[in-house]
């Protein structure tokens, strides 16, 4: 087909107020790899004034693949990045980032696009039919107002025509267009979206979802409703037989086994909560209870079900922080006696982590936790700023403050809490910004800031936003799991990269279950150390002691973080679930598959020879772009800081009883408690001065330098940037 | 008309089984054998279909479309000349010869399940068989009839299942087979 293995050869371009489609040559970005690297560069190319704003219509939504999407590179065969101008974060709205799975990304390729680019603003609500090199945007006044399940019915109907689905769909005529057993796969926005509600995101299929950044406003204000694709094309693979036999290696010596005993025994140790490994744990990533009827159920092409279909049909396809948004305050409610004080106790002594395990074992789920994961998918709505959010507007209600009559005049039922009517409600009223809905649809940031209660919550930390006005991701909280609040407020959003955790879980769960690690500190920070390529062997960037947590070891971990995570798993598009693979318990030597695994799919695929290394440094080019990006939106590191909280209340999240992460004790490598600390501010700044310096970038500004760009080969970055007055001294 | 109409077709030597209540959904099968077949991604291009719909209710959500290796092969005996045979060479495998293949689809209509088994390359204008991986031009390891399925093996879940007994031939049930055992059931999994 074309000479670039891998990838599809063509981007396609949607001018929505032109109604025009076109196509860019993937040829021309190929130097990015994919997603990210090539969504960025797109954004530099495209949006002339980067300052504009997120409804703007010159702020451009790419969708980019990679490829890996939609061959058999385990948990890379189906992401997609999203980015622009995104309306959540304050007080700018950052270029921004999402993430989702499923199947659109390799029915994306399979149509022959590596991506798509999103640009101006339809003048009526449309949708975009994609069906391999035809492409249509149709008028979507009968989807309009309709939930993101219901349009995706819709469009399948339409696309299926009266053939259905459980047979063969041609693509024109039988012969030449191909056929398929799929559906399509599309991507939809809700009526939040459409209401421009900042916490509105995207949905594919029931539960797949762009969650973060508010890009489901974005498509509302571009009257974009849905973007549907069928393909029934090829990818070209450059070593088909390396591709096959990389990924049965990758089964046999580092994925979980549903059927060995020994595997599965090992997992039933720790509960079903998952400790990061490749493919580690079958079970899913969902925190309620379990309905008796399921499926494990995973993206196209990867190993390990992370969520699940049920026999209720509800919950479908929900994930992570979807499933516990409502799922504890249903079984607060609903639960026996018993149960409900031992879920005061533990609330009473903020043991949040065991709170939530102690409902998955314990206790009674109704299905109002399933219909409130529904609702976010329907309405397309961030399930993150409604766990916090909810948490945020329950406390402001037991302090008298808000509530029906009250200060804040909030007409919901909280006595209702934990009903499917409460829950209804609630995200009704900010889907169509009902009452007080409207402040909580422009996220609860802003909100809170609209109530004048934002910097007296700020101080306190009773509304949990500690960067860019987005919620933080409990349990790692930015005082204790460093590499994430460092990276989350150097960047543009919670970054959402669980690299790390499994340090966290492994020495915290430990404690719940009153059992020694499997692995003493030492150890596990030299395994991981050794795979911090190009700065491996020096364990102390895994040392979270106070003593360290503002040193250049840790300037090296994050600098790392941010590279390895903007390249193979933005780029590349490597699922979050499954990599890195540091540690991984089902090797002899505990060793996984990070560092090799990577290069190893990407270069059957494509026929290159990308080291990891090489890899690692296209990933410091494109955090270089983002910044440059940044910096023209107008950052400087005085904005560069965390909520006071952060600065001034210590860490007291009991989260299975205390924190703990590995660090240095008196010399010695212990899992240490990080209870009651804050960062300090001073020592903070100190601290993103020897980054700033380790990046290349001016210390005084956190701009780039031109030196740095050009070391790089984007010199052109530091022209635009010099001629805005925004280039960082040397 | 088909040219091999009078002569004995001999059974299969091997099926593919599926428990579709393990399967997850993640199409890897479809991924392995397009791959080793015909050196490319492409679903349309894969043997066996993976069927979902992401709204419906578990087990009803997904379907696995095999081949069936009929004992009666309809698509054989549809074939005017003669390129999607049985391979007798090859455990009677019901495949086909795509250089002989002309392209009219009477395979692919004569099919009696839905979906047809038999996949259609619409670029090079041919039908497609699964061939339990007798020929895979694209992967080193031996397939049929001694080695191993491209889409057994890959199979993250283990829910598909190499058999050389011929399956009950009424209705599906046949081909479905219970693959969840106790250690399904301790990851919380229902195991009937």
């Amino acid at each position: 087909m074309h000479e670039m293995n891998g990838y599809a050869g063509q981007i396609l371009r949607l001018n929505l107020t032109e109604r025009n489609v076109s196509a860019i040559a993937t040829k021309d970005y190929e130097q990015w790899g994919g997603g990210h690297g090539i969504g960025s560069a797109l954004f530099w190319d495209l949006v002339a004034d980067k300052t504009i704003n997120a409804f703007d219509p010159r702020n451009v939504v790419t969708m980019m693949t990679s490829p890996l999407a939609g061959t058999l590179a385990p948990g890379a065969a189906s992401r997609v990045e999203v980015q622009g101008i995104g309306p959540q974060s304050y007080p700018m709205e950052w270029f921004t980032r999402s993430n989702f799975g499923g199947r659109f990304g390799a029915m994306l390729k399979y149509a022959g696009w590596d991506g798509i680019v999103i640009e101006g603003r339809a003048d009526k609500p449309v949708w975009v039919d994609i069906r391999n090199g035809d492409v249509s945007i149709k008028d979507a006044s009968d989807l309009w107002g309709l939930d993101t399940w219901e349009t995706q019915k819709h469009i399948w109907q339409e696309v299926g025509g009266e053939v259905g689905y459980g047979g063969w769909v041609s693509l024109g005529s039988t012969k030449s267009g191909g056929e398929s057993t799929q559906r399509p796969a599309v991507v939809a926005i809700g009526p939040a979206g459409e209401n421009l509600c900042r916490v509105a995101c995207l949905i594919h299929d029931a539960g797949h979802a762009s969650g973060q950044g508010g890009f489901g406003a974005v498509w509302g204000s571009k009257n974009l409703k849905a973007i549907s694709v069928i393909g029934t094309g090829s990818i070209d693979i450059a070593d088909p037989n390396a591709l096959m036999e990389a990924r049965l290696w990758s089964k046999k010596y580092y994925a979980f086994d549903s059927d060995d005993p020994v595997k599965v025994a090992k997992m039933g140790k720790y509960g079903r909560v998952r400790l990061n490994s490749f493919g580690y744990q079958l079970a899913p990533g969902v925190f309620w209870k379990w309905p008796q009827g399921s499926r494990p159920s995973a993206c196209m092409g990867c190993h390990a079900g992370c969520y699940s279909r049920y026999d209720t049909g509800l919950g479908n396809e929900a994930k992570c922080i979807t499933t516990l948004f409502y799922s504890e305050f249903d079984s607060k409610r609903h639960s026996g006696i018993v149960v409900r004080a031992v879920f005061s106790l533990l609330e009473r002594f903020e043991q949040k982590g065991a709170a939530v395990l102690f409902n998955m074992q314990f206790g009674k789920q109704t299905s109002a936790a399933y219909i409130a994961a529904d609702l976010l998918q329907k309405y397309g709505i961030n399930a993150y700023e409604l766990y916090k959010g909810l948490k945020y507007i329950r406390e402001l209600n037991r302090m008298g403050v808000l509530g029906p009559g009250k200060r804040i005049d909030c007409d919901l039922p909280f006595d209702k809490l934990g009903s499917t009517e409460f829950v209804e409600k609630l995200l009704r009223m900010i889907t169509y910004r009902q009452g007080i809905g409207d402040d909580m649809a422009e996220g609860f940031f802003r909100a809170a800031k609209n109530w004048g209660r934002l910097n007296e919550d700020l101080e306190t930390g009773l509304l949990a936003y500690p960067y860019w006005g987005l919620p933080d991701h409990w349990p790692y909280d930015p005082r204790t799991e460093i590499e994430w609040g460092y990276g989350s407020i150097l960047g543009d959003r919670d970054i959402n990269e669980h690299d790390f955790n499994f340090l966290y879980w492994l020495s915290s769960l430990s404690r719940w279950v009153r059992k020694e690690p499997p692995i003493t500190a030492e150890a596990i920070t030299k395994i991981f150390s050794e795979k911090l390529i190009p700065y491996e062997g020096d364990p102390l960037m895994l040392d979270y002691s106070t003593e360290n947590m503002y040193s250049g070891h840790i300037a090296k971990l994050v600098a790392w973080h941010r590279h390895y995570t903007r390249f193979w798993k933005q780029s590349v598009l490597y699922c979050n679930f499954l990599f890195p693979d540091f540690y991984n318990r089902n090797t002899p030597d505990k060793r996984g598959l990070t560092g090799d695994g990577e290069p190893k799919f990407y270069n059957a695929v494509t026929g290159k020879n990308l080291s990891f290394v090489d890899g690692m440094q296209v990933g410091r080019k494109i955090w270089n772009l983002d910044n440059a990006i940044w910096t023209l939106q107008g950052r400087h590191r005085d904005m560069v800081h965390f909520a006071n909280y952060i600065y001034k209340v210590p860490f007291k999240d009991g989260s299975l009883t205390k924190s703990y992460m590995p660090g240095r004790k008196d010399g010695k490598w212990a899992y240490i408690s990080l209870n009651g600390r804050c960062i300090d501010k001073a020592r903070f700044e100190e601290w993103k001065t020897e980054f700033y310096k380790l990046e290349g970038w001016d210390p005084k500004t956190g701009w780039p330098r031109r030196d740095t760009l050009e070391s790089m080969g984007i010199g052109y970055v530091a022209d635009e940037l010099e001629s805005k007055g925004k280039l960082g001294i040397a | 008309m088909a040219t091999n109409k009078s002569r004995v077709i001999q059974a299969s030597k091997g099926y593919i089984l599926v428990d579709t209540k393990k399967c997850q959904g993640c199409m890897t099968c479809m991924l392995a054998c397009s791959l080793v077949h015909e050196g490319k991604e492409n679903l349309s291009l894969s043997r066996i279909q993976v069927i979902q719909n992401p709204f419906e209710r578990f087990p009803r959500d997904i379907t696995v479309a095999q081949c069936r290796q009929c004992p009666s092969p309809a698509c054989v005996e549809a074939c005017p000349t003669g390129a999607l045979h049985v391979d007798i060479e090859n455990g009677n495998v019901r495949t086909v010869k795509v250089e002989e293949c002309n392209g009219c689809r009477e395979c692919i209509e004569a099919c009696p399940h839905a979906p047809h088994r038999i996949a259609w390359n619409f670029e090079e204008e041919h039908a497609l068989t699964c061939d339990l991986c007798a020929n895979t031009p694209f992967w080193n390891k031996q397939g049929w009839p001694d080695g191993i399925q491209a889409c057994v093996v890959s199979c993250p879940v283990g829910a598909l299942k190499f058999t050389k007994e011929m399956p009950a031939q009424e209705g599906d049930s046949g081909y479905e087979v219970n693959l969840r055992g106790k250690t399904w059931k301790k990851m919380g999994y229902p195991t009937d």
